[in-house]
């Protein structure tokens, strides 16, 4: 990296099946693509205009890029970049793998915690923890948990904003 | 105490709804398109008839509503009951009053009555569900629900704090709006909206109407002749002047009789010509204020002054301290209720780099396809408009990094952004309910982040934008608690 970080990362990782869960997003993304791209190959004859044959190697290439772009690059960056962390007063993430973003929001400010589980969450045993705030800007999203640390995290974190509330606005 | 009892609005209020057709206005559509469709071959008779019975049902409908409607201010809660067929009812508790608000459009004036909108937003994400509207109760009423309802809460608001000694309310004018600052008006983009949105509803309104009773401009002065300059000159600068005068005349309609009043804790603004607007604020709720000046009234020094309330709907209108005025004067006020943090911290050069970068950067794209344009076909124009964007790209570059700034005081932060409208935000240390810092590839190798700090009042949002990477730690630290220094390392 070429510069440091503004802020300190947190300390820790997702859960490895993380990777997988990314790698399945980016398997179905590149299914639908090339799905579309095998139907132009199929279904628009090569005489149908002088762009066709240039338009089916550009569509060829973009699903192979983006499959490798998805499948083997993307997934492990973002594991690599994805952090996250409860200290003694606050909540704190750090997600994205090109822009980053580090979320900080103090468990005395905490409204409510949700766990969510998507389809393709609940076939990798995973869970996303959402920490909401007074603010529509102020939500902690800590994504792909184990469930039971998730479970766990989100006890933890709504009994001690029980304790510690203030204003909590 | 007498218990409270479900109350009707105002039998006056049928008078007001009937004579703004408030429920036959969705017959006029109809009746509109059968006399399209029919001409009006009739006598004036017909129209008599079709005006009456138009008035009458309007009469009618309005009394089902009116009798069918009924309110209650208890003790606990305000409940409205309404709906002819299907009943609906909605319940506010008291404790989750957040203001009360009572207006008086011009009908409502002529008849004394006046409309109390209680609000009980629970978050930043307001919506007019969120709020009970009594329309129609006597100002006297109106008054008296505004009291009770605002006393109940600084009872429960007291009992919570355990305090047991209410303060005197003593009130105080704060400012008071002068007339001439209406002059400021045509330099503000939502005040020049006014008039362009009443000449769009002109012509939909034109639209509505049948074709042969539109009158051809052409006919009637004949077809100008375009080829004389001056003429289109003067047609521009006469609709110059009217837009001008039209900011003024809606600002005046807004503003009119603006006035500011702190009475015990809450600040009472009242405005309005034609619609009059008491709005109250629980100064206890206010995180910080925002002194916004646009682009034109940056040069004639005026701005305009918000406070950010927690909790409160339409906050954008309803926290309005100065809709527009001197900026010393915004900032007088601004100071008053979140003490100033001291003198903007200037951004680190490479954040100037970055503004005049992305300034410059449409213009120059255009001047490179400009260029192998004229190269390959000779086509020059888009060469030079390529040329004129990059070199306005710098001034506005330039401008827009000097509006970039923050500020930390022992109780409050400022930030400040913007170009078009440049917005300087003074946030106490305890608005702060959490921490966004962003860096792109750019901003990462340029040594800058981003750093939001998310607020549950106004936007939710504020960010002083491009911070030296190496400061964000000790900002965030020292404009917000201790739990901040998770952030340093």
């Amino acid at each position: 990296m070429s510069a440091p970080t503004p802020v300190r990362e947190p300390v820790w990782s997702l859960s490895r099946k993380a990777i997988a869960l990314w790698v399945a997003q980016g398997a179905v993304g590149t299914l639908c693509y090339g799905l579309v791209v095998g139907a132009f190959w199929l279904l628009v004859p090569l005489d149908a205009g002088a762009a066709v044959a240039p338009a089916r190697w550009a569509g060829a290439a973009f699903v192979l890029a983006y499959a490798v772009l998805t499948l083997a690059v993307r997934p492990r960056l973002r594991f690599r970049v994805h952090r996250w962390e409860v200290t003694g007063e606050a909540i704190y993430t750090l997600t994205g793998w090109l822009t980053r973003t580090w979320t900080l929001v103090p468990i005395s400010r905490v409204q409510t915690v949700d766990v969510t589980r998507g389809l393709l969450q609940q076939l990798f045993g995973l869970a996303t923890v959402a920490v909401l705030t007074a603010s529509s800007q102020g939500t902690v999203r800590v994504p792909h948990l184990d469930l039971d640390v998730a479970r766990h995290v989100a006890d933890h974190v709504a009994r001690r904003a029980e304790k510690t509330r203030d204003e909590a606005t | 105490m007498t218990r409270p009892t479900a109350r009707r609005t105002s039998p006056r209020v049928l008078l007001v709804h009937t004579l703004t057709f408030r429920q036959a206005r969705s017959v006029v559509p109809v009746a509109l398109a059968v006399i399209a469709g029919r001409g009006l071959q009739g006598s004036p008779a017909t129209v008599v008839a079709l005006v009456v019975g138009v008035t009458v049902l309007s009469l009618l409908w309005a009394a089902l509503a009116w009798w069918r409607t009924s309110y209650l201010a208890g003790d606990t809660a305000v409940v409205l009951t309404r709906g002819l067929v299907s009943r609906s009812v909605r319940t506010v508790p008291n404790d989750r009053i957040r203001g009360v608000e009572v207006e008086a459009p011009p009908v409502h004036r002529l008849f004394g009555l006046v409309r109390v909108r209680i609000d009980a937003a629970a978050g930043t994400v307001a919506s007019e569900d969120e709020e009970l509207v009594i329309d129609g109760v006597l100002r006297a009423e109106g008054d008296r629900l505004r009291a009770q309802l605002l006393s109940r809460r600084a009872v429960v608001a007291t009992e919570a704090a355990g305090r047991h000694s209410a303060p005197e309310p003593v009130e105080e004018e704060l400012h008071r709006f002068r007339n001439r600052w209406l002059l400021y008006s045509p330099l503000v983009g939502s005040y020049l909206v006014l008039p362009l949105a009443g000449v769009g509803a002109l012509f939909r309104l034109l639209d509505e109407v049948p074709d042969r009773y539109v009158p051809r401009p052409g006919q009637l002065i004949g077809s100008p002749d375009l080829s004389d300059g001056w003429l289109v000159l003067a047609v521009v600068g006469g609709a110059l002047v009217l837009l001008a005068l039209g900011a003024v005349l809606g600002s005046a309609v807004v503003n009119w009789r603006f006035r500011l009043v702190l009475r015990g804790g809450s600040l009472i603004a009242e405005r309005g010509l034609l619609t009059r607007r008491h709005t109250d604020l629980e100064v206890d709720r206010i995180r910080g204020c925002a002194v916004s000046e646009g682009l034109g009234m940056r040069l004639v020094g005026a701005a305009r002054a918000t406070a950010l309330v927690t909790g409160l709907g339409d906050a954008a209108r309803r926290g309005q301290l100065l809709p527009l005025g001197p900026r010393e004067d915004g900032w007088q006020l601004t100071d008053l209720l979140v003490p100033s943090p001291g003198t903007l911290q200037r951004h680190p050069a490479a954040a100037r780099r970055r503004r005049l970068g992305r300034a410059v950067a449409p213009g120059g794209v255009l001047l490179v396809a400009g260029a192998v344009l004229t190269a390959t076909a000779g086509w020059w124009p888009l060469l030079v408009a390529g040329a004129v964007l990059t070199a306005l790209g710098v001034p506005l570059g330039l401008a827009r990094y000097a509006a970039l700034g923050h500020a930390t005081g022992p109780t409050s932060f400022a930030v400040r952004s913007g170009w078009l409208v440049r917005e300087h935000v003074v946030l106490q240390r305890r608005a702060v309910v959490g921490w966004e810092v962003r860096q792109t590839v750019v901003q990462r190798r340029a040594g800058l982040a981003t750093v939001q700090a998310c607020v549950g009042a106004g936007q939710g949002g504020y960010s002083a934008v491009d911070m030296a990477a190496p400061e964000v730690a000790g900002f965030t630290r020292a404009a917000s608690g201790s739990w901040a220094s998770a952030l340093a390392g």
